[in-house]
């Protein structure tokens, strides 16, 4: 009798420390990462700053493990049997960088169903169970006008090169550079190419349409794609534009070669590949039993002419401008969205 | 009269018609003002289709179901170990040429090896050889942009005689494809067996020999472009063969060569590498949306390829 009631007893205790145990130790949780895509530069310094940052955490115990997955097709199908792979694998939460962000929703809700925390970052889901961190795409491509303005105060033609078509991320850059050209109507966009976000599709295209255009005075871009502008319109006569940069080392460098050559003057604009470690935090921070608001801003990662050549000294040669996220920088991120 | 009726026979005449009256519309915009500029262009990435598309001519003359799909891998891979290999330097240009070249002969040896060895078909085949060769160009440099020799950057980009100097290199491979395709017993022979390879077994015509040689042929073909394209956009990136998957087929069909096989020819290739890179520029001129754009594509390949095909119907 005395026995089961100890029993009974420590049963008790055993329940009701357990949650206050979980509240206060992630170091027994298993984070993983579905990523869709590793096939450009920006994928790969995502990957590797994960690793750096998670290798860290897994070493001094915050969390268990912290395994990257990427699929190889850069398919929604594909990821979701990935995801519920990893339901079927216990992770305690997934880390989740989507191929669509309506594709995946039952995945995803699979995945809260059974009681995995869902961070979406990067490429966000719908899906109301998932937390969102999401970069103000509209705000990137809007601050893109702005800073012409105050270069070009008359205004003038721009060209805009579009990114993927059909993904989400273009739709949002391009409807914030057409938001900043009906806010400043000194500005007419002559000519839209998509490049891919990749050096050598933006070159192709803006290639092709440069001759049938009349003078650009700038040139608004999503990243990847500034340096292949420069090369193609360096081909010709024209006069160089003012070509906004998307924080890639080759158009930093090339920025920094015209700087020094001729006082050219740009900005550059993109969100840090180390977002994917703020995604890691967040989660560290929800599994630690944080509250913490669905839907959070990540700040782009801005670069202008005075700290161009500390952000060019930081950058890996032929890599991306990067930061990485500490558990201090997720905590202000959540402390803010409040 | 009769010599014009006789060049409207040939396949080839409709890539380029096509290509002429796209480039026609195009400079109708300018009123003539970027006509140059525009031609100049056009040569320039149209050489990286004609390149890869000859390889894949030759794969896809072998008759049904045979293709490279690991042409894009391959472009990657030789772009990024032959920067890497350069790294910046004059000196290196033809060890990284070199090696570009190595790279395409064991991309093309490990193809026909599956597809012989194991009896995988080439579809297969080459698409599970493209996902091993990207993985290996996603390893050695992890997608960073090494800049390449300063030399061979000048060259890629500038002009001899106002013709870019890509086009200039694409025109000589083109020489040296069409001299193989109609000229010598190989060409004969891979026409043959695209035609029906048991026949061409029985007539004594060394099959797997030929074939292993033209898959050979085709990845070095893709690892050279792979190298040009490189240095032409100032460093090789991880996706940059990606839109060349596609392109290289459509060149190919465009230009009038039989997709069953046994029937092709390289000025068709010329045409249809110009005529895709105009028509993109065209609809970029006319200013049109991504969606109307991509269909347009579409629809306008269609009809070239239905305009070509109705030729053969009434052969």
């Amino acid at each position: 009798m005395t026995i089961r009631k100890m029993l009974l007893a420590s049963a008790a205790i055993a329940c009701a420390a357990m949650p206050a145990s979980a509240f206060a130790e992630t170091s027994a949780k298993k984070i993983a990462l579905s990523n869709n895509y590793a096939g450009n530069s920006w994928r790969q310094a995502m990957l590797t700053s994960w690793e750096k940052v998670t290798g860290e955490a897994v070493k001094t115990g915050v969390v268990a493990s912290a395994d990257a997955f990427t699929t190889a097709e850069n398919q929604a199908t594909e990821q979701a049997a990935q995801i519920q792979n990893m339901i079927l694998q216990g992770y305690d939460a997934i880390v989740l960088n989507a191929a669509s962000p309506t594709a995946l929703n039952g995945a995803v809700k699979e995945a809260c169903d059974a009681g995995i925390t869902v961070v979406s970052f990067d490429g966000i889901v719908t899906e109301p169970c998932a937390w969102r961190i999401a970069v103000d795409f509209k705000e990137m491509g809007r601050s893109q006008v702005e800073y012409l303005s105050n270069k070009l105060p008359d205004g003038g033609n721009l060209l805009e090169i579009r990114g993927l078509a059909g993904v989400f991320v273009d739709d949002e850059i391009s409807a914030g550079i057409h938001e900043g050209v009906k806010q400043f109507p000194q500005f007419k966009i002559v000519g839209s190419v998509h490049g891919d976000w990749a050096q050598d599709v933006a070159q192709k295209a803006v290639a092709g349409i440069l001759p049938s255009l009349p003078d650009i005075a700038g040139v608004v871009t999503q990243g990847g794609d500034g340096y292949g502008a420069a090369q193609a319109i360096a081909a010709t006569d024209r006069k160089m534009p003012i070509i906004v940069m998307g924080n890639r080392e080759d158009e930093l460098k090339w920025w920094k070669e015209q700087k020094d050559a001729n006082g050219y003057e740009t900005m550059s604009v993109s969100i840090a590949p180390g977002v994917s470690t703020l995604a890691f935090w967040v989660a560290q921070q929800i599994l630690d039993g944080k509250e913490v608001k669905k839907d959070l801003v990540v700040p782009f990662l801005r670069i202008d002419q005075d700290n161009l050549e500390a952000n060019l000294a930081k950058t890996q040669a032929g890599g991306v401008a990067n930061v990485e996220y500490t558990q201090e920088d997720a905590i202000k991120v959540i402390e803010s969205a409040k | 009269m009769n010599a014009l009726v006789l060049q409207f026979g040939k396949p080839w005449i409709w890539s380029w018609l096509a290509a002429f009256v796209v480039w026609f519309l195009t400079i109708m915009v300018t009123g003539g003002a970027g006509t140059l500029g525009l031609s100049q262009a056009a040569l320039t990435f149209a050489a990286f289709s004609v390149i890869v598309g000859i390889g894949q001519m030759f794969v896809i003359t072998l008759g049904p179901g045979n293709i490279d799909l690991s042409v894009p891998a391959t472009m990657t891979l030789a772009g990024t170990v032959a920067l890497k290999l350069m790294n910046v330097e004059n000196g290196m240009i033809l060890p990284g040429l070199l090696l570009a070249v190595l790279i395409g002969l064991g991309v093309g040896l490990c193809n026909y090896t599956l597809i012989k060895a194991l009896r995988i078909p080439p579809i297969i085949a080459t698409l599970s050889m493209s996902f091993i060769v990207q993985s290996a160009a996603i390893w050695t440099n992890r997608g960073l942009r090494i800049k390449p020799p300063s030399v061979l950057a000048e060259f890629t980009t500038t002009n001899t005689l106002g013709v870019p100097n890509v086009a200039i290199i694409a025109f000589l491979i083109s020489i040296l494809a069409w001299i193989l395709l109609e000229k010598t017993i190989y060409g004969r022979w891979i026409s043959a067996i695209g035609q029906s390879m048991p026949a061409a077994r029985m007539a004594g015509i060394p099959v797997d020999g030929t074939r292993f040689v033209t898959y050979l042929f085709c990845a070095v073909l893709a690892s050279i472009s792979g190298y040009l394209l490189a240095c032409f956009s100032g460093g090789a990136a991880l996706n940059m063969g990606a839109e060349y998957l596609l392109m290289s087929i459509a060149v190919v069909v465009i230009g009038g060569t039989a997709v069953a096989g046994g029937d092709s020819n390289v000025p068709g290739i010329w045409g249809a590498s110009l005529f895709m890179f105009l028509v993109v520029s065209m609809l970029n001129t006319y200013g049109l949306g991504a969606g109307i754009r991509l269909i347009m594509t579409g629809l306008i390949i269609i009809s070239v390829i239905m305009l070509a095909g109705g030729r053969r119907g009434m052969r």
